[in-house]
């Protein structure tokens, strides 16, 4: 646990439907960290985020289920801290040590309905997400593609809260932008369902990093803007494609990325501990149940860092947490 | 020319007679005191001379009587003329019988004066019919009279329509020949006994007898009584039978199934899934093979496969494709199946799909390591089976990789093969492998008939043998 004390810091507030994967991304994040031998470490700023995190992550790598649908507004908040030593990326320009970069990372889980379909429903709580996204100077926004073969409802979600959080900052006497001065991180989730994969590799988008052990596929992050262009068009409602236009209306485009995510990555066969386009799918439905899953085999998150560390490179720069104006 | 003599009558005729054929006819005209007889004779198509003649015509009826009241020369030729009614181009006989009789003898001269052609005998007390009958009787065969058989192909089983010789060109009445024959159970008339005579490559129905007869080997004897008649000794309860040629040949089957092979019934059942679905399943199948195995069915071998889910849940064991025995009798297959009712469904496993591809798979390395026979798989459960690789249903792939399709394409094309299918789910409902499993037609569970689902595969005990004709063993 890290003491909220001190200078303030810049924070990232995760948001995203009901049941896009934040927490699942949250705990894959930690795995993922450890993984590769990241720099950056996340640490709980509470003793409920410390737990939280420790759970998840401890049954994400067990592969026993995924985190518990949210039924009310959870709050979590966590700190990624960087290495003060560190020359290479954005301390490159820093010609003395310096004290090691923190970045606040903030969950504000709700339930269902709170940004979009049911704005009255959840009337404090939505005040509560705003003011952390108004808070915040970077977002990491979670696209699952699923919900939107299924639902379709990524742009009445976005567009709900997009307008409210524009209302307040690009509407107030003190901002003179013409966008959201936050730094946006556009995660498409679920990257190893079957959908999602098949789609990237009729477009052609699949690549291999030949320094993976494991042979997974990967999207290039300047090409994932293609694969959601893709996968707004097909959704179930139509109305996704407006999704893009939305976020280029709302923020700066040079502080937009994509990024193709999956939070247990593809299923390894434990023969060959190789990928196998042939069979990769890592969830299974739970049996005699159908209708919830857990986790077929090791877990190897895909892309789960990346977005964090982009935010907190860009983050790191950045005056602290003195409000997103400008 | 006037001849006298019975023997010379008799002979003149016989030869007229047997010189018959086609068109050509014989008119023999008797003149007696009693009036005209005219009998006209010819062959019919099967080459039997045949006889017509009506009663004798008085004098009376022709030009009242020639003696109280003698007529116009004239007019009395006329009248008998056309009271002869001798057919065109048919040769004559005209035979006196009363000679003695000189109104007879009067009306003998007009015939002659009116067809000298004619070959003209006087002999007193001629009785033409007796002479007739007798030459009809004792002429010998002008075309040879065969049994109609069938003989079954001994590979493909298919029924060929043959004759088997009975009495060749020559033969005369009382000639007897020993036949035997095997008869199954005829049609709805019995069994036919069908004389054809041969002209050239075309038989002619001569004549048809049927009997009822219990399925067996016969031995009988077939007596030629007179020409266009034979006579079957040794086969009870023959009766006259008047359908033509083509009514007979209707009533042959295509193939005569009467020795069947034993069929092979392999049930491969699902037993994971819901425990009341399971219990239901392997119900059907106690009640498929007890029905199918019963009556006076040939024999029946029986196949047990049990397949459930996999698990792709590392810390669990898979359980594999079961097979409680191969090519058992029904009492045998329904003692393994207590077992399984006792057991019940297994763990559930992966709820999506069943290993299907699993069962295919072990079912076609049996049926290739065994000479290919009559055989139905009857596939009883309700999920799909997994794809061999990554699939849009999103399905995970059978870990062994089986790919279901090939080898059920394998399975379809072995010869004798048969599909059936119980699923859960209504057709309209299951996944759409279910119809192939099933054959083009899947039965739901619930509404199963089992009595009709063997009917349909071609399991129920076959139909007595509608064998129409008697059978010849070809060697």
């Amino acid at each position: 646990m890290v003491s909220d004390a001190g200078p303030a810091r810049p924070n990232i507030a995760m948001w995203g439907a009901p049941t896009s994967g934040k927490t699942t991304l949250l705990a894959a994040l930690s795995i993922a960290l450890l993984q590769r031998r990241s720099p950056w470490r996340i640490v709980g700023a509470d003793d409920a985020s410390t737990a939280f995190l420790k759970d998840k992550a401890a049954a994400l790598s067990r592969g026993k289920e995924f985190p518990r649908a949210t039924q009310a507004m959870d709050r979590y908040r966590w700190v990624l801290i960087g290495e003060g030593e560190q020359r290479d990326g954005l301390l490159r320009r820093r010609p003395k040590p310096t004290p090691a970069p923190r970045i606040g990372l903030n969950l504000l889980d709700p339930p269902g309905g709170v940004y979009g379909d049911e704005p009255d429903k959840f009337g404090t709580d939505q005040q509560e997400l705003l003011d952390n996204l108004v808070g915040s100077k970077g977002i990491v926004f979670l696209f699952d593609p699923l919900r939107e073969f299924e639902r379709g409802d990524a742009f009445d979600y976005l567009y709900g809260a997009l307008t409210q959080l524009a209302g307040r900052m690009l509407g107030s006497d003190g901002y003179t932008g013409d966008r959201l001065p936050h730094h946006l991180a556009v995660c498409i989730t679920k990257f190893d369902e079957y959908r999602v994969l098949e789609t990237a590799k009729e477009l052609k988008l699949l690549v291999t990093d030949p320094e993976d052990p494991y042979g997974f596929p990967r999207i290039d992050d300047d090409d994932a803007v293609e694969l959601f262009k893709w996968l707004c068009r097909i959704s179930a409602s139509g109305s996704a494609e407006m999704v893009l236009n939305a976020l280029d209306q709302f923020f700066r485009r040079d502080r937009i990325k994509f990024f193709v995510t999956s939070s247990i990555g593809f299923y390894l066969d434990p023969r060959t501990n190789f990928f196998n386009p042939d069979d990769y799918q890592n969830l299974i439905p739970k049996p005699a149940e159908g209708v919830s899953f857990h986790i077929r085999g090791p877990v190897h998150p895909i892309n789960v860092m990346e977005p964090i560390v982009w935010l907190g490179e860009r983050l790191a720069g950045e005056p602290p947490n003195e409000g997103p104006g400008r | 020319m006037t001849e006298s003599g019975e023997d010379l009558l008799t002979k003149a005729l016989a030869e007229a007679i047997a010189q018959l054929s086609g068109p050509r006819r014989l008119t023999v005209v008797e003149v007696t005191v009693s009036g005209i007889t005219t009998f006209g004779l010819r062959r019919d198509e099967t080459g039997t001379p045949r006889c017509r003649f009506g009663p004798p015509v008085p004098w009376t009826d022709l030009a009242g009587d020639p003696a109280t009241d003698p007529p116009e020369e004239a007019t009395e030729e006329q009248v008998l003329l056309a009271a002869v009614g001798v057919p065109p181009g048919s040769e004559v006989f005209l035979v006196c019988g009363s000679p003695d009789d000189p109104p007879t003898a009067q009306v003998m001269e007009w015939l002659r004066a009116a067809r000298p052609e004619a070959t003209a005998f006087t002999r007193p007390g001629a009785r033409v019919e007796t002479l007739l009958r007798e030459i009809l009787l004792h002429e010998p065969l002008c075309r040879s009279y065969d049994l109609v058989v069938l003989k079954r192909h001994p590979e493909t089983g298919r029924l060929e329509l043959s004759s088997h010789p009975l009495f060749l060109v020559g033969a005369r009445r009382g000639d007897t020949l020993r036949v035997q024959v095997r008869c199954d159970h005829g049609d709805e008339y019995g069994t036919a006994f069908a004389v054809v005579a041969w002209q050239g490559p075309r038989p002619r129905l001569l004549s048809v007898q049927t009997a009822r007869l219990t399925p067996g080997r016969y031995d009988f004897t077939a007596e030629l009584e007179r020409p266009g008649r034979v006579r079957f000794v040794g086969l009870p309860g023959l009766v006259r039978d008047d359908r033509d040629w083509a009514e007979l040949i209707a009533a042959v089957p295509a193939v005569l199934g009467g020795e069947v092979e034993p069929a092979h019934l392999i049930c491969a059942v699902e037993v994971s899934g819901a425990a009341k679905q399971v219990d239901e399943r392997l119900i059907r199948v106690r009640q498929m093979i007890t029905v199918m195995s019963g009556g006076t069915t040939p024999e029946l071998v029986v196949s047990l496969v049990a397949y459930g889910a996999h698990s792709y849940d590392r810390r669990a064991t898979q359980e594999p494709v079961e097979v409680a025995g191969w090519l058992m009798s029904p009492e045998q297959a329904l003692h393994s199946l207590t077992d399984w009712e006792r057991r019940g469904a297994t763990t559930p496993g992966y709820p999506y799909a069943a290993q299907v591809e699993d069962m295919l798979a072990e079912v076609a390395d049996r049926l290739g390591k065994t000479e290919p026979r009559r055989t139905v798989l009857l596939t009883v459960g309700d999920r799909p089976p997994h794809p061999p690789r990554v699939h849009r249903s999103e399905i995970l792939p059978c870990p062994d990789r089986h790919d279901w399709e090939l080898l059920l394409a394998w399975i379809e094309r072995r010869a004798g093969m048969t599909l059936g299918a119980i699923c859960d789910r209504p057709p309209e409902q299951a996944d759409p492998i279910w119809q192939r499993l099933g054959g083009g037609a899947p039965i739901q569970l619930e509404v199963a008939d089992v009595r009709r689902l063997g009917d349909d595969l071609g399991l129920s005990p076959p139909k007595a043998q509608r064998i129409p004709f008697p059978l010849i063993e070809t060697p």
